[in-house]
């Protein structure tokens, strides 16, 4: 075994591992807080994508600008469905939440991605590269692009982790996400806690998209790929887990680029599934979960 | 979960026994008017292109019917529903080359691998409980098709497996009995199993998983059995599609088929078994007829199984019976009159 590739591979799933567990975070929180097992995450990643090439190719936004304008369009997108389609369903549910969202989110991709193919075709929209330049790491060349998805990703996370600990409407999400009704009694706004939730974990996705844009180009099925990663990362981390959530985006990166190195790329596929069938029948769940219900604390 | 409540007994003296044997099999006067209708409609329907939708739809349906039998019933979506159609086409296509042993046997051998591959998946996720089935069957869907796509030697990946077709003719009429005797032999075994103490275990461990099992019903013996039985059917169903269709590759177990047969039951209303078949029948020919809504299928699909999922849970089936209420209601008034 040679060491450049060990380290080679540690790099790239360690840069990778940095956008799996951003994705994952925001799924997490979602379920965490929501109760949703959301299958459509991944079409917020694509809404991304097409926002961020929209505004750094057609408007000629700067790059960083053009990746905040497709996050906040993944917050506004979650607002809206959130309040379009959970706050209808949760007025009308009764005890069957769980299964009924999840169909939901099921019909919403569905939905999601027709509607991407039908605005901007099949067409692949890609870009070469943010910024042009390269970066050396222990003797290894890495495109700017990549380290930047992942300072990007590491700030974003920062910063959801700071508004979750330290601001008033954040301790109001881990309140809901511990104990809805006590949280309820203590006065907070489930409604406008849930739709900001669904929000956040959206814009979470959506930033992933739109940072790793040039790597991977915006077309209407590309949401499933960083879909089934981030659900690897959050069954490996237990649902609803956030900070594992962090903490599985890195060993599946890692996981990835080494599977991927040795099996190729059809049987690296059967062996993280396998991988997650074992994790879930031996631990189902996770394996840093204790209680599902935790955001940021077990 | 709505289930449908047992049908009330004919009166003896007004229709033949016949009617009745027929109704305890699962065969009620209205279905058997559908039946008939469709068995008549190769007569009177000289348009092949026609008589390929309507086997389509009938593929369609029956599949949706076999994921009702675990959606339903047992309450366990079966994410990975598409997986298990896709094993039992390579399974068929695979007798079909290799042995030579006729359909029958393909399709025997589809239904058994399914069966077995079901019943593996049934085990393996027997200590979950609710969304974690359906995530434990998504991963051995999509480990199926990546194993489908990743042994080149059996299954030539991308490429796909040519399958021989089941008649010389190119003519259609005779896939859409085959299939409707598929269909009916599914229908009346899954019938009769819902109608005994079998099934009514079934809904017991759908409702109330905990209160099933403290009133004595053995919980893995009914879900092992369940998911073996609709995984089975889900690979008879695809073997028949490996031979209408004459091709099989990996896309055919890709998610969106199950989200499609998924949309399908639940439209047509959990429970019901045959609500997925008149859903088919409804939206399959709708959607082909107006060819400018091909573009918009999947997100009609999408947006129906939303609606059906917030507004009316009870799908077509529930509206079935409204109707029959409705109907019975005004027969009494008038009675009493």
């Amino acid at each position: 075994m040679d060491w450049t590739i060990i380290q080679n591979l540690l790099v790239t799933g360690i840069l990778r591992g940095g956008l799996f567990a951003l994705m994952a975070v925001g799924l997490a929180l979602v379920f965490g807080v929501m109760n949703i097992c959301h299958f459509a995450h991944g079409e917020y990643y694509v809404l991304g994508a097409y926002a961020a090439y929209f505004a750094y190719v057609t408007y000629g936004l700067n790059p960083l600008l053009a990746i905040i304008v497709a996050a906040l369009l993944g917050f506004l997108a979650g607002a809206i469905t959130e309040r379009l389609l959970f706050f209808p369903l949760r007025k009308r549910s009764k005890g069957e939440w769980v299964m009924n969202a999840f169909l939901l989110t099921a019909g919403l991709s569905v939905v999601l991605q027709s509607v991407y193919r039908l605005v901007f075709g099949n067409r692949y929209y890609g870009i070469t590269q943010y910024w042009d330049a390269t970066i050396h790491i222990f003797g290894m060349t890495v495109a700017a692009d990549r380290v930047m998805a992942f300072v990007i990703a590491l700030l974003a996370i920062a910063g959801m982790w700071f508004f979750l600990q330290r601001t008033r409407t954040g301790r109001a999400i881990r309140a809901v996400s511990q104990d809805e009704r006590g949280a309820m009694l203590v006065g907070i706004d489930l409604d406008r806690i849930q739709t900001l939730t669904f929000a956040l974990g959206s814009m979470l996705a959506g930033l992933g998209g739109a940072s790793l844009l040039s790597l991977s180009p915006a077309y209407p099925m590309a949401g499933n790929k960083p879909l089934i990663a981030s659900w690897f990362v959050v069954t490996i981390a237990g649902l609803g887990n956030v900070q594992g959530a962090i903490i599985g985006g890195f060993i599946v990166g890692v996981f990835e680029s080494v599977s991927y190195f040795y099996l190729g790329q059809g049987w690296q596929e059967v062996a993280s599934l396998g991988l997650l069938i074992l994790i879930l029948l031996f631990k189902p769940t996770g394996l840093f979960g204790t209680e599902i219900k935790s955001v940021w604390e077990k | 979960m709505e289930s449908s409540p047992p049908s009330p007994p004919l009166p003896r003296r007004s229709l033949p026994h016949l009617l009745n044997w027929l109704n305890s099999v699962g065969l009620s006067l209205p279905l058997l008017v559908c039946l008939a209708v469709l068995a008549l409609a190769p007569l009177f329907i000289t348009n092949q292109y026609t008589l390929r939708l309507l086997v389509a739809s009938l593929y369609f349906g029956s599949l949706a019917m076999a994921f009702d039998f675990t959606g339903g019933f047992i309450n366990a979506v079966n994410f990975g529903f598409a997986g298990f159609v896709g094993l039992g086409a390579y399974a068929a296509a695979l007798a079909a080359n290799h042995t030579g042993l006729g359909i029958w046997f393909g399709l025997l051998l589809a239904a058994l691998a399914t069966g077995l591959v079901g019943f593996l998946t049934g085990i393996l996720t027997l200590p979950l409980r609710g969304i974690y089935v359906s995530l434990m069957s998504w991963f051995v869907g999509m480990t199926l098709m990546a194993l489908a796509s990743a042994m080149l030697k059996v299954t030539r990946g991308a490429r796909g497996l040519i399958v021989p077709p089941l008649y010389e003719s190119a003519s259609n009429t005779a896939y859409l009995y085959f299939l409707l005797m598929m269909a009916l032999l599914v229908y009346i075994i899954l019938r009769l199993i819902i109608r005994s103490r079998v099934g009514l275990a079934f809904r017991a461990i759908g409702l109330n998983f905990d209160a099933a099992q403290a009133s004595g019903v053995d919980p893995t013996r009914y879900k092992l059995l369940n998911f073996t039985l609709s995984c089975a059917c889900a690979g008879f169903f695809g073997g028949f599609y490996a031979h209408f269709v004459g091709i099989v590759t990996p896309d055919l177990m890709d998610t969106g088929h199950t989200l499609e047969v998924m949309a399908l039951a639940y439209i047509g209303g959990a429970g019901s078994l045959l609500g997925g078949v008149f859903a088919a029948f409804l939206l399959i020919p709708i959607f082909d007829s107006l060819k400018k809504l091909m573009e918009y299928r999947l997100i009609i699909y999408g947006m129906l199984l939303i609606l059906v999922m917030i507004y009316y849970p009870a799908g077509l089936s529930g509206v079935y019976q409204k109707c029959i209420q409705f109907i019975k209601m005004r027969g009494k008034k008038n009675e009493n009159c």
